[in-house]
């Protein structure tokens, strides 16, 4: 009796070393697969991104057009249709730096362009700038595309489980014709026992 | 009476500390431009066991490769794991490191699963993909 004792009381101490004890908070893998609830997560986040931008760079009208120049693009606000809140911004943010580190695009940042406007208006108004290495008003460059799109999502739900569908569809409009070059496609569904929820 | 309730205390905690605390592994195949070499290291007791590589290839989209891995599952179960590519320059440096995230897949017994994935930019000339349990 004794010896199953010292020995219950080995595998506790093991139980605690092992499991119980070292730090309470710690650094994790940002690309490990996130199912904390069904909300949207950032799994989905990267991979929508991770998808929508091997689609787009290797749709063949799109290959011909980048492969002796960098078009210029501009990012317009994703609508967000879902029942949830969701920093779109965040999404497109991901797919825009994707897509300028394969080299095959450029952008414009327009939430930049008020923060432009006062530093080159300082430039010349200050007195403070050389006015031979200001930067000139004019010179820059327009975009010939824009990438838009929507994001939405279908929830159902019974008294046991739930099912949530998000759909992101991403567009490449070309803004001289008007023409939609490419459009894209992501579609995620997650399905949880109710217990387990919390959207 | 006494004794059972140790014996399952016992029991309880050693799977505790089993799955508690378990290690996933990963398993890498590395293919290069030409596709000729092929170099698969399995370091994971699980999927070592259960998959295997049944067909690599590789192309380039303009100046961008894409990798392409169809994946079996060896045994008689249903397989739920997680895969990730992982890009090389032809120095052997990492490319975009995290810049694709571990995705869910799932196999039935004796299935061929194929992925793909496309390089970040066009430094890239080999890849590996990674799996884990």
């Amino acid at each position: 009796m004794k010896f199953v004792k010292l020995v219950a009381v080995i595998m506790a101490g093991l139980i605690l070393a092992s499991c119980a004890s070292g730090p309470k908070i710690q650094y994790g893998d940002a690309t490990s697969v996130e199912t904390t609830t069904l909300g949207f997560g950032s799994t989905d986040l990267q991979t929508i991104a991770a998808k929508l931008v091997d689609d787009l760079v290797t749709f063949p009208p799109i290959v011909q057009e980048t492969a002796n120049r960098r078009p210029v693009v501009f990012v317009d606000k994703i609508k967000n249709k879902t029942t949830e809140h969701i920093d779109t911004e965040s999404i497109t943010d991901t797919i825009q730096t994707k897509l300028l580190q394969s080299g095959k695009f450029r952008f414009v940042d327009m939430t930049a362009v008020k923060a432009v406007q006062e530093q080159m208006q300082f430039q010349i108004d200050s007195g403070m700038v050389d006015p031979s290495k200001a930067v000139a008003f004019g010179k820059q460059t327009g975009a010939e595309f824009m990438l838009y799109g929507n994001m939405s999502s279908i929830v159902k739900r019974n008294s046991s489980a739930q099912d949530v569908y998000y759909k992101f569809t991403l567009k490449l409009l070309n803004l001289e014709s008007g023409i939609m070059e490419w459009a894209g496609e992501k579609e995620i569904r997650k399905t949880g026992e109710k217990s387990f929820m919390s959207l | 009476m006494r004794k059972a309730l140790v014996r399952t205390a016992m029991l309880a905690g050693l799977s505790g500390i089993m799955m508690g605390c378990a290690v996933n592994e990963t398993a890498t195949v590395t293919v290069n431009d030409d596709g000729t070499t092929q170099i698969i290291e399995s370091n994971s007791g699980l999927l070592s066991d259960s998959l295997s590589i049944a067909d690599t290839k590789t192309g380039f989209v303009g100046n961008l490769l894409k990798a392409q891995v169809s994946i079996k599952n060896d045994s008689r179960k249903q397989l739920n794991f997680q895969y990730k590519f992982k890009w090389l320059d032809k120095n052997g440096f990492e490319v975009a490191i995290d810049g694709r995230p571990w995705t869910p897949i799932s196999i039935t017994p004796y299935e061929s699963k194929t992925v793909q994935g496309v390089a970040p930019n066009p430094t890239v000339n080999s890849f590996k993909i990674l799996v884990q349990d």
